[in-house]
């Protein structure tokens, strides 16, 4: 195999491991008028958040189903009562957030939420800040809905490695 | 040289000189026809032409133009000041069933309602006159002027880049005029899909270049696909039989798009720190309602019909959400 082959296959196999990443539309910039799901589940993610903030576990424990779990990469899942527990201890604390680009899927007795959280949080002196992903299963209970299970992942794009420091000279 | 070969010299510069000026004084003057300068206005002189005279509605502040403090901010954009502000519509799709709302009596409903004397200047439109800029204020009148068929020239799945691609078609194509001034309705039959309709919206307005100029438009799809997301009721008031709501759906979205794309036509007028425009801000809101002979719920009767479109945010004692101009609030 000669370089130029090489790189061709190189090239080729960059193109086809790029292709494997789903198309990403272009953000288009539009106001949209929402569905009604999404107002209202829109409106019980902001209510559960701001349960959070106020450290209500009981307001909390009243959005979650008996079999909520919390699915976080790179960890095991999560039980929801020992997430809400961890959220409204002392040493939590969510200072502000958005709840942006919700979208819906109508089950029925159970809706799909996709969103995005931006939020400025602290545990303790640890800095929870950033934009994080999030799909949710909800499950109709009576006249109310439950938060099934969730999934979350942080959205930011890992920064590149800080470049090395440069080697002494002797003449510095 | 001699003195008088310099005196030629200088002669033969000079009127190169003055003959460069002439040229670039008419080029000017064309250029200047046709696009009359800030504080001017055209006007015809009767041969073709137009000469620019001072406008003396240059600049002047019509009524409480930019009045701010009612739970909705302007952040210096324009907004559509039309008297009434000229509609277009794209249908597109299949708009020739016999049965469901994929019909022509859709297409008949969804013109009564943006007649002359309908919609526009109706009490409840009315209520976008407390909206402006530092030029005006919203007329509260609208007028569907022209409308055109489009029977899928993108296919059924669409995706943004392909309305912008069969809008401008219409535009380059001259079957509609190129106006920036007016309001483009994109309205699809309930078998197109569109990335995100029903799942995160029932329909959105938005601008960009298309022909050369900035257009202003907006989805709306047949409410049908997903009447527990987009409809208030799955029987309207004009449903031509139980459970077909999509005409009376989609007029409740073309009701909210149309708000917004004259209030906020560029995205950068009208709006609260949440990013809400007025329609937004009383989104799937109705007041109270009457109840038509099929059951179906109304809040507006205007144009010989009964509507069921939602409340729009007045601009005025400290904002709310009403049904006609100076009505009580309601929350929902």
């Amino acid at each position: 195999m000669n370089l130029c082959h090489a790189g061709l296959l190189t090239s080729l196999l960059l193109a086809s491991a790029a292709a494997q990443e789903p198309v990403k539309p272009p953000l288009t910039p539009r106001i949209i008028t929402a569905t009604r799901q999404v107002t209202l589940f829109t409106g019980l993610e902001k209510t559960m958040l701001q349960a959070v903030q106020k450290k209500d576990k009981n307001a909390l424990d009243g959005m979650l189903s008996d079999e909520c779990f919390i699915s976080i990469p790179k960890s095991d899942p999560l039980d929801c009562s020992d997430w809400a527990d961890s959220v409204t201890a002392g040493d939590f604390a969510l200072k502000s957030f958005v709840v942006r680009r919700v979208s819906v899927t109508d089950l029925g007795d159970s809706a799909l939420v996709s969103f995005e959280r931006v939020q400025q949080a602290t545990h303790g002196a640890k800095n929870l800040n950033g934009e994080f992903f999030v799909v949710d299963l909800w499950r109709k209970s009576g006249n109310s809905w439950k938060l099934a299970s969730r999934y979350v992942s942080r959205m930011e794009i890992a920064s590149p490695e800080p470049a090395a420091p440069p080697k002494p000279t002797g003449k510095e | 040289m001699t003195s008088l070969g310099k005196a030629k010299y200088v002669l033969v510069f000079l009127l190169v000189i003055l003959a460069a000026n002439l040229l670039v004084a008419q080029q000017i003057r064309e250029e200047g026809r046709g696009q009359a300068a800030a504080g001017e206005k055209l006007v015809p002189t009767g041969d073709g032409h137009a000469v620019a005279v001072p406008d003396d509605e240059s600049g002047k502040k019509h009524g409480g133009s930019v009045t701010t403090g009612n739970g909705i901010n302007y952040n210096g954009g324009p907004v559509l000041k039309g008297n009434p502000v000229p509609i277009y519509i794209i249908w597109y799709g299949t708009w020739t069933n016999t049965t469901g709302s994929n019909t022509q009596a859709t297409v008949n409903l969804v013109d009564a309602f943006l007649a002359a004397n309908s919609l526009g200047g109706s009490g409840y439109e009315r209520i976008n006159t407390l909206y402006g800029d530092n030029t005006g204020n919203v007329s509260g009148n609208l007028q569907e002027i022209q409308q055109v068929f489009d029977t899928g020239s993108q296919g059924t799945r669409l995706r943004n880049s392909r309305i912008s691609s069969a809008i401008s078609a219409q535009l380059t194509g001259g079957h509609l005029p190129t106006d920036p001034n007016g309001v483009y309705l994109f309205i699809t039959s309930s078998n197109v899909s569109e990335s995100g309709f029903c799942s995160s919206f029932c329909g959105f307005h938005t601008h960009q270049t298309l022909n050369g100029a900035d257009i202003k438009w907006a989805f709306i799809g047949n409410t049908d696909r997903c009447p527990s997301g987009c409809e208030i009721q799955s029987t309207g008031p004009n449903s031509p039989s139980t459970g077909v709501g999509g005409a009376d759906g989609m007029i409740n979205v073309i009701t909210h798009e149309t708000e917004e794309a004259i209030t906020d036509p560029d995205l950068n007028a009208w709006f609260d720190s949440s990013g809400n425009e007025d329609a937004d801000k009383c989104n799937f809101k109705f007041g109270p309602t009457q109840t038509a002979p099929n059951g179906a719920k109304f809040n507006q009767t205007f144009g010989g019909f009964n509507w069921m479109i939602q409340m729009e945010w007045e601009n005025s004692r400290g904002g709310g959400c009403d049904q006609t101009l100076g009505g009580p609030f309601f929350t929902n």
